[in-house]
């Protein structure tokens, strides 16, 4: 069986933990994520024949992202940028975050969620702002933790893109 | 002879091949180019030869397996190949590999069973020492107030140290490598408990900012330590109940050495598949210790012998009691198959057997079937009250002792009803008569059987009987009188057993005479001498009997000669119990 490490980045409340919660039932709390500042959680998915054990680092985010604990990001396989479309400050936030990943991670495969499809109309995030992020090679996807939407499609994507198939 | 496609032709005076000429460029080509050109088709039919192909590779291929030896890219390509070769092997025959593996498998099975083999002997030790002491009792009642099991408490009491579990971590990507645990040690999802450690671990480094040699080597939760021991690629970290010695840190340092040095290449280049790792199993095994408290050294010898003495003793009077109970159970069968004997209750009390029934006085004593289930009258109480059994043995039995028959007369009982055969004097059959329906068991006494047998001897009395008379008259013989008596006792005898069996019976008196005189005259002294019997008989006292004289003169002589002691003979009275006679009374033959 293979592991593969996933890190879940993102400013405070975009919704890292809630995608979560929508992959994998949880057996740690949550108190977890504002005490060691993160959450681990474990999702075993069948992708080509072969098992992949994802463990998935929801990582605590501020929007103060120097609080972010570095270690948690090291020997990650990859990784979620979460944005929340309601919020332009988030995107910001998440080019930060991807250099410091880059920078502890290397260059590993990722993806730009953008979350809370749900509320589109509402969204601060345009075209624009998605395309600076698809200059550094970043494919984005769609998703919505309240109704699941793009959620399994997103954790399968990432992992194709990690074991190369 | 030369020819020109072979030989080239005399080149012409500058040197160069005449340019209108295509056999002379033939022939230039030929040679200049003809053995570049063989060499080249000398080469390609070996590149197409496979043969050759194998035989060059077979040349290179060991030196090229040794140069890159190294090369993880080597293993990872011929694992597969390999792994299916051996597949394929062991599916065709298993032999030659378990053959090839055995020297190792023999040592690993002796060692793992020796190993085993000394863990249970030490539980079965400290169970043991724990099993009868005032502290075991205290923990036997610790508990069932905790809930927890005997051999729990005992452990927690008696545990310095336990190593639980071992984590093999990958310490940049904090994913699990391997782990093991110690027997019946509760463990959570190891993968899980794996990350967490690991972020545990960063977030104490990156929160006191300490320098990568400095990191969190311990923490404790409970009755739980976790140990940490650091390596560049890799950490072990060791889940630990009570308190390790402080060396067991030379333990981990050991383990984690061992782990770089056997696994270094797969570490450095470990990618999420931690198959290879299965193989640092025994080295993460070598360190899940244990250690225990020892109790008091005399108490821990005495309390052996002293257990090991009350186990011989019950389990020797547990014999004793199951062979007695062996031998009980075999009596109370043997009663209650006796005849004549009925169980009603059986027990045991104050040390001693207790049975209780109901006995027929004919039926055998109890106490004689004690030595056949190897018991003794003072292993048993018995009580029995009298009762009359009604089997077919008992009521014959009780028959005999009360009418006592004569000899040659047999009992026998059927439906209720007693009979005897054989010979028996009337007063006897009167008395059986009378009696038997008083005895349990008998509700008449049939005496047909006896009556019958007494009925043919006075018909064969009766039937031998010849009363002689004198000569020419109804005057008896000398001893007529006494023949004449016996006749009239035996036809009297034969009107009684025909009344007793309500029958009758049909008498014929037959006179006889002489060879003298003339018919005329012995036809009717003949009937004359029937009639004088008759009347001797006295026939009105009969009414069982029906008697007709007759005579038949001198017709049916008894002897045939002239001598007058032939001639007395034949002056003769017989009487003759008619063929169908003896007919029930009423039948149509009276």
């Amino acid at each position: 069986m293979i592991q593969k490490k996933i890190c879940m980045l993102g400013s405070f409340a975009v919704g890292k933990t809630s995608l979560v919660a929508r992959f994998v039932s949880s057996i740690f709390s949550e108190k977890y994520l504002t005490t060691v500042g993160v959450k681990i959680d474990k999702k075993t998915l069948a992708m080509d024949g072969k098992d992949v054990t994802l463990m998935l680092w929801d990582i605590y985010g501020q929007d103060d992202f120097q609080t972010v604990q570095q270690s948690y990001l090291r020997g990650a396989s990859g990784y979620l940028l979460v944005i929340d479309g309601t919020r332009r400050a988030t995107l910001e936030t998440a080019h930060t975050l991807h250099k410091m990943a880059q920078e502890v991670a290397g260059a590993v495969p990722f993806l730009v969620v953008l979350n809370k499809a749900d509320l589109a109309p509402q969204w601060e995030i345009d075209d624009k702002g998605l395309w600076k992020l698809a200059e550094h090679g970043a494919a984005v996807v769609r998703t919505s933790a309240k109704t699941g939407e793009g959620v399994e499609e997103t954790f399968a994507k990432l992992t194709r893109a990690m074991i190369g198939s | 002879m030369t020819d020109r496609a072979v030989l080239p032709p005399a080149p012409p005076a500058d040197g160069l091949p005449a340019r209108d000429d295509p056999d002379d460029l033939t022939s230039l080509r030929a040679i200049l180019l003809g053995p570049t050109e063989a060499e080249i088709k000398r080469l390609r039919l070996r590149l197409d030869d496979r043969y050759s192909q194998a035989r060059d590779v077979s040349a290179v291929l060991p030196q090229a397996l040794v140069q890159c030896s190294s090369d993880p890219e080597l293993a990872r390509a011929l694992a597969p190949p390999v792994e299916k070769a051996i597949t394929a092997s062991v599916r065709r025959d298993p032999k030659p590999l378990a053959d090839a593996i055995f020297p190792i498998i023999g040592p690993a099975i002796r060692k793992a069973v020796a190993a085993s083999l000394a863990a249970m002997v030490e539980s079965m030790n400290r169970s043991l020492e724990h099993s009868v002491s005032w502290r075991a009792i205290t923990w036997r009642l610790e508990a069932r107030r905790t809930g927890r099991t005997f051999g729990e408490v005992v452990l927690l009491h008696t545990l310095l140290y336990r190593i639980e579990q071992v984590f093999l971590i990958h310490r940049k990507t904090g994913l699990l490598l391997q782990h093991v645990r110690a027997h019946s040690a509760e463990v959570a999802d190891a993968q899980m408990v794996s990350a967490m450690l690991t972020a545990i671990r960063d977030f104490a480094q990156d929160s006191f900012r300490t320098t990568a040699q400095d990191s969190l080597e311990a923490f404790e939760v409970g009755e739980l330590s976790v140990w940490i021991e650091p390596g560049p690629d890799a950490v072990i970290a060791a889940v630990i109940r009570g308190n390790a010695p402080k060396d067991y840190r030379r333990t981990l340092q050991d383990a984690v050495e061992r782990v770089h040095l056997q696994f270094g290449e797969p570490l450095a280049s470990f990618d999420g598949d931690a198959k290879a790792f299965d193989a640092a199993r025994p080295i993460l095994e070598g360190c899940l210790h244990s250690e225990f408290r020892s109790g008091d050294a005399p108490r821990s010898r005495l309390l052996p012998i002293l257990a090991a003495t009350i186990v011989i003793a019950l389990a020797i009077w547990g014999v004793l009691a199951w062979r007695q109970q062996s031998r009980w159970s075999h009596y109370l069968a043997a009663l209650r198959q006796e005849p004549g004997l009925i169980v009603i209750s059986s027990g045991r009390t104050a040390g001693q057997y207790r049975v209780s029934g109901l006995r027929d006085p004919l039926a055998r004593d109890p106490v004689t079937l004690l030595a056949e289930s190897d018991l003794t009258a003072a292993d048993v109480a018995g009580v029995w009250e009298p009762y009359q059994a009604l089997g077919k043995k008992f009521v014959v039995a009780r028959a005999s002792r009360i009418l006592r028959p004569p000899a040659g007369v047999t009992l026998d009982l059927h439906d209720d009803v007693l009979s005897a055969t054989g010979m028996a004097p009337p007063a006897w059959i009167a008395d059986a008569v009378r009696l038997a329906p008083l005895i349990p068991g008998v509700s008449r006494f049939d005496a047909t059987a006896l009556l019958r047998a007494q009925l043919d001897t006075v018909v064969r009395q009766i039937e031998g009987v010849t009363v002689l008379f004198a000569r020419g008259t109804t005057q008896l013989a000398a001893d007529g009188d006494a023949e004449l008596r016996t006749l009239a006792a035996a036809v009297r005898e034969l009107e009684r057993l025909a009344a007793s069996l309500g029958r009758t019976a049909q008498l014929e008196i037959v006179g006889h005479t002489d060879g003298d005189g003339d018919a005329a005259s012995n036809l009717p002294l003949s009937r004359a001498r029937a009639e004088r019997v008759l009347q001797a008989l006295e026939p009105g006292a009969m009414p069982h009997l029906t008697i007709l004289p007759g005579g038949v003169g001198s017709g049916d002589p008894l002897r045939h000669g002239d001598a007058e002691a032939d001639k007395q003979q034949n002056r003769r009275v017989t009487v003759r119990v008619a063929a169908g006679s003896l007919q029930p009374e009423g039948s149509p033959g009276r």
